[in-house]
Formats: structure tokens, sequence, C-alpha cells
């Protein structure tokens, strides 16, 4: 299964992984649109985005959450609800929304758009070993 | 002597939180605990003292049916 | 599937009503003829007036019966009407709690309007299909099924070949009969009840939903108040409701923004703190038994008692063992309080489906305690088999229970006998002739099992005329009020409660006002205008939910971690951040602005409507707001020298001496002072509510209130008196 990898201290903060997935998914350049979120912490940047963990599968009502043929978890907009309980229960706080563009909830799918056009390799996509 | 919920009740050196919640059988989870019109923490429950003449409120913030 | 083919009987087609902010504008009318095949279909539109005045749900139920009916109606006259509707945050799925509707109808069991809730899909699948409510008027001429196919935009009758007509076997078959295939089954939402609808008044209805994991059809109970008798009454085996395509802003909000950011938030508190709470996705309801327990408010013994050595069995750890965790338990889209627990693959020891493993929905904590610590029986084993047929057969867990325990002690005390009761023993803590009877009561077995089945304050009329029982006493043991009997907490000692029990509109069910912490606990009330002052404030402000399709849990039943500290006293008990959600979500969706006294105003204007209804339907006064003796404290020794500390000191709180004194003279004495409390305590209320001495609303209260129609004020003029006013400050 191919997932994001973070190299944190390589981050410099520029934002272009943000640019490239809020264009890629919703053509609009905009980091609240963006399914990798670079937060500026005080000393350090905190990268978040979906690790693949499947913890939001179970909590969905109609099982529009579900783990494709790669492995990675998919919001299935022809049964999702937009009910946002996946947002809630994120353990990493990695699903969102953005009500302006629709009110289903989106998430990385470890496209590596994003890895594509960060400058200084803090990010990588990389494919782990599939877990049971 | 304290107030306990508009009643009397007896007071001790060292008396807490903790100790006057076991002794008034207030075993409920959710409950907050105002003395002399000040909120305790929870987490402070087991070290907080209760001075002499203190007005303690225990409220139950229960929901019910 | 089993069920052979259904015939249509008739069939009407119409053009679906779009929503707009919150609201379909029409309403479904559906005429069954009387008993004479002559079916009728209309669309009746919403009038601004009506959502001005009754807002939704319950409103729009209270309403659409008071046009239908006459001051003469009986429950079993064609006239009287099934109303469900839901509210204007019914549908949305951003936030808990909102899948409700209510049921409105006129009550076999309290002979008078009654409304009670159900959970699930059935409210925002009907509105989803055009109808902000559904009425159904008459009687058909054979058993029928009622289709609202708000995919294609009709609405079908059918004659049902349904073969068993107990809920569970009818919601399996109709979502299979409906559906498409597996996945199309979550479409559709079933309206049923049991076998026990033919002769019982205690019985309920079950609204289904179905669960995709499960792959099994769950129930929610609209359970109070005999709306299943009203069904079999009108000979519908069956409302259906399907409606496949819906997205995130069907409600049609103006701001969806605001709800998603606060759907969101509150998920997320219920993620980080539920379980440090009350626990609901593990437990549901069921979390309160060991902390009522605790307080001597778990109804044991018929009420008698407060607490049992036994509590450990019942308690929340048990039942969390029973429930499947982990799994995806709300009753409707977004709701992730997630409180509808289930027992997988239980097995049934009786009744028509021994041997069969079940899914069953529950229990909740009034089946809990009562058809559990109530009737003495501390095992949820048999808790959940019994939860299982109550369900199935349509009877509400809560009056059979209550009823059961009533009949229980009748029989320990020698009003009733092992020949009247057709070979049963009813002891507490009987369990297999407690099972038994409830087998009884649904296949209406005998003369006994069908005058139980009427509820008590029927019942003990049959038992006095035929088997001889001392009515008074009966009267004094009898946990019912309005012909409703109680829910399962123990009100004597709460001044407040029995208020909260004894001096609402439709009898004592908890919703209006539940008290007793604040009360008794707290000590938060202190005197009688406190009292009053709650008594006014909490029903309305907890009717506003069923005027809107929502469920109060998550209003109260999560809380910000820092509630109580940031607010104190009673502002703390209104969650005061919840309640801003709800104001502001009713601004996203509606486009119009509301704060607190809005919504106390939206309340007010349908509680005391109801209360002229039931006026109207020859209630609604005073004398009905009785309360039984147990419902004030001990009337026998055994409940004294339980407590015998506790209650010498009550009775020494009235000035009494209790030296030398028996304790059945102590027990007439503190009778006689809470019975004098209990007259102020109404004569309070009813001031403080803006009505006169006999419970009546003034015709003040009603301009005031804008709810001053013509039929109201001439309905009132003919039973307003001078000599019951208020003298005014």
């Amino acid at each position: 299964m191919k997932v994001l990898q973070l190299r944190t201290e390589k981050c410099v903060q520029c934002g272009e992984c943000m640019s490239a997935c809020s264009k890629a998914w919703f053509k609009e350049d905009n980091p609240a649109l963006s399914r990798i979120k670079i937060e500026n912490k005080a000393t350090y940047p905190n990268i978040n985005v979906c690790n693949q963990c499947g913890a939001c599968i179970e909590i969905c009502p109609t099982k529009a959450l579900e783990r494709d043929a790669n492995g990675i978890v998919q919001v299935r907009k022809d049964k999702c609800t937009s009910c946002l309980m996946c947002v809630g229960f994120c353990p990493s706080a990695s699903m969102f929304f953005n009500a302006a563009k629709q009110t289903e909830p989106f998430k990385c799918i470890s496209c590596g758009i994003c890895a594509k056009a960060c400058p200084t390799g803090a990010l990588e996509l990389l494919t782990t070993p599939e877990s049971k | 002597m304290i107030t306990v919920n508009g009643n009397q009740s007896e007071w001790e050196e060292g008396l807490t939180v903790k100790q006057l919640l076991a002794r008034e059988n207030y075993t409920f989870r959710m409950l907050s605990v105002w003395i002399n019109d000040r909120p305790v923490e929870k987490k402070d429950f087991p070290t907080h003292l209760i001075p002499d003449r203190a007005n303690v409120q225990v409220i139950h913030n229960i929901s019910g049916g | 599937m089993e069920m052979k083919e259904m015939k249509l009987l008739s069939e009407w087609s119409y053009e679906p009503a779009k929503i707009q902010r919150g609201y379909a504008n029409e309403t479904l009318y559906v005429g069954l003829g009387n008993k004479d095949g002559n079916y009728k279909f209309e669309k009746r539109p919403v009038s601004e007036d009506m959502k001005e005045n009754f807002t939704g749900g319950r409103g729009f139920g209270l309403k659409l019966l008071w046009d239908a009916v006459k001051e003469g109606t009986k429950w079993d006259d064609p006239e009287n009407e099934l109303v469900i509707a839901g509210g204007p945050f019914c549908g949305i799925t951003q936030y808990p709690g909102t899948g409700k509707s209510y049921t409105v109808f006129l009550s076999p069991a309290t002979k008078q309007t009654y409304n009670s809730n159900a959970g699930g899909y059935f409210g925002p699948f009907l509105k989803f299909s055009g109808f902000d409510a559904l009425e159904v008027q008459g009687k058909a001429d054979r058993p029928v099924v009622v289709f609202i196919d708000g995919d294609n935009f009709k609405v079908q009758i059918f004659e049902s070949t349904l073969e068993d007509n107990n809920a569970y076997y009818i919601s399996e078959e109709l979502h299979d009969y409906f559906a498409k295939d597996e996945q199309d089954k979550r479409t559709i939402s079933v309206i049923s009840t049991g076998m026990a609808a033919k002769t019982s008044y205690i019985v309920g209805l079950n609204f289904s939903f179905y669960d995709v994991r499960r792959k099994a059809v769950r129930l929610k109970q609209a359970g109070r108040g005999g709306g299943g008798t009203v069904l079999c009454d009108k000979n519908i085996a069956a409302i259906v409701v399907k409606r496949t395509k819906f997205t995130g802003i069907e409600n049609d909000p103006v701001d969806v923004e605001t709800i998603m950011k606060a759907g969101a938030s509150l998920h997320k508190r219920i993620h980080d703190h539920d379980n440090e709470q009350c626990q609901m996705r593990a437990a549901g309801t069921a979390h309160l038994t060991e902390i009522m327990d605790d307080y001597e408010l778990l109804p044991v013994h018929n009420y008698k008692y407060g607490s049992h050595k036994d509590i450990g069995n019942i308690s929340s750890h048990e039942y969390i063992k029973l429930f499947s965790q982990g799994t995806a338990d709300g009753c409707w889209y977004g709701c992730s309080l997630a409180c509808a627990k289930a027992v997988d693959h239980f097995p049934l020891q009786t009744g028509p489906w021994k041997g069969k493993e079940v899914v069953v929905d529950g229990p909740e904590y009034e089946t809990a305690a009562g058809l559990g610590s109530n009737v003495g029986i501390f095992d949820p084993h048999w808790t959940i088999e019994a939860n299982f047929y109550a369900d199935h057969y349509g009877l509400d867990t809560i009056s059979l229970g209550t009823t059961m325990a009533w009949v229980c002690e009748c029989y320990e005390l020698g009003l009733i006998n092992k020949e009247n009761t057709h070979g049963l023993e009813m002891t507490f803590g009987n369990k297999k002739d407690l099972m038994e009877l409830i087998h009884r009561i649904a296949n209406a077995a005998d003369d006994f099992a069908v005058a139980t089945g009427w509820g008590i304050e029927a019942a003990r009329e049959y038992y006095s005329k035929n088997y001889g029982a001392d009515l008074e006493v009966m009267k004094k043991i009898g946990m019912v009020c309005q012909g409703l009997e109680a829910s399962e907490y123990r009100c004597q000692e709460s001044m407040a409660q029995w208020g909260g029990y004894f001096l609402t509109l439709k009898g004592p069910q908890h919703d209006e006002a539940w008290l007793i912490f604040m009360d008794m606990v707290n000590k938060q009330l202190p005197t009688y205008e406190d009292k009053a002052e709650a008594l006014y404030f909490f029903p309305c402000f907890r009717l506003w939910f069923s005027l809107h399709g929502l469920c109060k849990l998550p209003w109260n039943d999560i809380e910000p971690v820092d509630n109580s500290i940031k607010y104190k006293g009673i502002e703390a008990a209104r969650v005061p951040e919840h309640l801003n959600n709800y104001l502001n979500i009713y601004t996203a969706i509606t486009g119009k602005p509301l704060d607190r006294d809005g919504m106390i105003l939206q309340s007010e204007k349908v509680y005391n409507f109801e209360r002229i209804f039931n006026l109207r339907m020859g209630k609604g006064t005073s004398k009905f707001h009785e309360a039984p003796d147990r419902g004030l404290g001990p009337v026998w020794e055994d409940e004294w020298m339980a407590r015998p500390d506790y209650f010498d000191t009550k009775l020494k709180e009235f000035g009494e001496e209790i030296e030398g004194k028996s304790v059945k003279e102590k027990i007439t004495l503190l009778q006689k002072h809470r019975r004098a409390q209990w007259e102020q305590l109404k004569a309070a209320v009813y001031k403080r509510r803006g009505w006169n001495k006999n419970g009546i609303p003034t015709l003040k209260t009603v301009k005031r209130l804008g709810i001053d129609y013509p039929e109201v004020v001439a309905l009132l003029e003919k039973h307003l008196k001078p000599e019951d006013e208020f003298e005014e400050e």
C-alpha cells in the first residue's frame, strides 16, 4: 500500500504541497481545500495527513469508507450521507471538510502529487507492507 | 461545621473534596463541586481542602430520561 | 422473504414538494374510508400561521389532529388519526440526533391526546418524499400496507399478505419486499405494531431502520400511549416509506457551513469524552441503573424501594458485556452518540420464536428497570428476552413493566389470587410466570390477561368488579396518572418530580421534566416558586425538541468538559454551549433568528394548545392531575422500615413528634403532610404556567401566546370560572 512518509525536519512550510493538492482535486489554489495540511507550530511544522490507518471505516453508518484494491481508504460519495462522524473520530484529525465545495468530507488518497511538488523531499510516497 | 447542599455537615481539619464525596455517598461520575461560590476542578478533588464554615455545593450534572 | 405478492388496492401520484429552509410546506392525508374501501389521498398546504404557532413535529401533529376530530370523538372512531411529523431539523445528517418524529393520536389508554416520539429514518424519509407530516384517518376494510414511495412519488395501498402480525417479522419482510437488493434495504422505514394491539391499550409503534453491518432490521419505538392499538384498529398492518437519494443539503439550509462545523465539533467531543461521561456509545441509556440505585431512585418492587443488593447483576458493566461494541449504532445518520445498543445472536428461551437467535434492540434504561428491578428480576437475560417480545408484540416496555409490578404487589397483598390469574403466581421475581404473562397478554389468552393488558386504570376496575379486589388499595399503590403508567424513576422523595410526573400534559412520562437530582440532591429548587419555575421552564424547553425532529440526548447526555465550571447552578443544567448550537443551527436552516425567549415561546404555544386540546376531549383539568399515595411516599410498613432514620427525619421536618408513634401512624402522617405540599405545589405550578386554579389556560395566556383562535376562546369561555382565578398580585 502506498502511504505518504513524512520527514518533518525537511519541511520549510513553503505550502507547495497544499497548493498542488487543492489545485488537483478542487481546481482551486486554497489550503482549506488541501488534503494535507501544514500547520505552523512555534518551533516546527506539523504535517497533518491521513496515514490510511482505517479507524474511520467502522464509524461510517453506510460503509461509505472502504479500502480500495490498493489498500487506500476512500470516501465513496455515492454512499456518503455527509454526516461527518469520520471527521470527529479520526485519531489524527486528518479527515477534512469545506462547505463551499461539497458536503462530503475528503482525505488523502495517496496520489503522490504533493510529494512531487515538495522541493525539499519532506514528503515521499512509499510502498508499505500490507498490514492484516 | 460546613454546609453541603444546604444541609449542616461535620468538618474536620484536612477534609478533602474526595473524602467529603465518599462520606456523603455522592458516587455519580459527573459532579461539579463549588466551594464558597468558586468551582473546584475535578483533577483537584483528591487534594483540595475544604475550609471550615464553607458553603459547599455538589452539583450532579445528570441528564436523565 | 416469505410473503406473497400484495394486491394493489389504490394508488395516487403526486408532484413532490421541494424542501425549502427545513420545510416541505405540504402534508399528506391518507383516508382509509370507513371499512368500505373508500381510499382517499390529498396533499394539504402548510400555512404560515401553522408554522408560526405550531413550528412542526408534535405541534403539526396536534394541529392536524385538532382539525380532524370533534369533542366527542373516541380513539376507536374512524375520525381518529395517526399523525406523524418530524420538524425543521428533521433529516439533517451533520448534527447528532436529528432523525426523530412524533406520532400524535387520541389514546385508548389516556382517553385524550397522546404524542409519542421515535428515533430513526421514517421522519427524514417522509420529509424527503415531500411531506412535513402524514395523517392517516379512517379504517380499512381489510389489513392494508400503506406505501409512500418517495422515489417514484406515489402513495399505494396494498392488501397485506403478511402472515405473522408481529413487528420483527413484518419489518424484515417489508424491507425485503420493497428493496431492489440488499444495498437498497436501508432506503426503507417501516412502522408496525404486534399482535398485542388487538386487545391491549399499552401497545406502541415500532419504527424500523436497516442495519447494514448486522444485515438486519433494527426497531426504535414510539412506545407509549397506545399508538399501536390505534394502528391495529384502523386495520393497518404497516406504513412504509422509501427514499433512496438525498444529499447533505436535502433540508435546504441557508448556511450549511454552520451546521457542518457544529456537527463535526460535537462528533469530536463525543469521541473524546463520552467514555468518561455517560458511556452512551458503550451502554446506551442502560448506563443509569447503578446510578439510580446509589441514590434510591431505582424502582424496586413496584416503586416500594429505591435500591437492591443485586444491582450488580443489572449494572452498566453487565450490559456493556452483552451489547455488541464498536459498531455504528446511531438511529439516524450522524448520530455519534449511537445509543441504540443491541444484543446479537440472542437465543430465545420462550414463546413462538423459541430457539431462534435474534437481534434484540436494547434494553434501554426504562426497560432494564421496568422489566427488571421493578418486577423484582435482576437477570439481564430475562430482561433481554422480555424486551424482545415486548417489541415484537408491540407492548410498551414501560407500561408493561409498571403494570406487571403493580400486579405483583396486588397478588402478594392477596387482592387477587391464583384462580383469578389462571394459575400464574404473580410474585416479585417470578421469572417464569412473569414471562408467561407477557405471552398471554399478547395472545389475549384469558380474561385476566386481557384486563391486565388494558393498563392499571382499566385493569383495577376489572379486578375490583370481578375478583372483589379492594379498589382503594389498588389506587394507592398504582403508579398511574391520566391513564398512563409512570416511567421508571422513583419520584417519592423529590417534590419537584411529583410535578414532573403528575402535573404533565400527557401523563407521567419523564420527557417533560426530569428534576430529581436538581431538586432532591443538588437542592437547587428550595421554594415552591423555584419548583414552579422549573416546572414551567423545563417542560417548555424539552418540548422544543419535539417540534423540530430532535433527540434531546445530544443536548445534555454529553457536555463540554468545562460546562459546570464555566456555568453555575441551573444555568449549567441548560448546557449553554449546546443550547446555542441549536439556536444557531435553527437560523442556519431557516434563515430566521432565534434566541432563548423565542425558543420558549415556540414551545409554550404548543404546550398550552395541547392542554386546551385535552380540555376539549373532556380531560385537561385539575382533578386529572392526581398523585397516587405510592408516588408521594411509603404506603406500607416494610417501605418505612427500609430507611427508618431517613423517614423519621422527614416526618420530624414537619414538626411532628415521632416518639411513641407506630410505623402505621407515621406513614399516615407523612402522607397527610405530603399531600398538603402536593396541593401547594399544584397551585404554584398552575399559576406560573398562566393557568387558573382548575389547571385551565386563561384567556390572557392564550392571547399572549397568539393561539386565541375562535374555537379555542369559545371552549375556554365554556370552562373558565371566575372563582377559579388566581388573585392578581
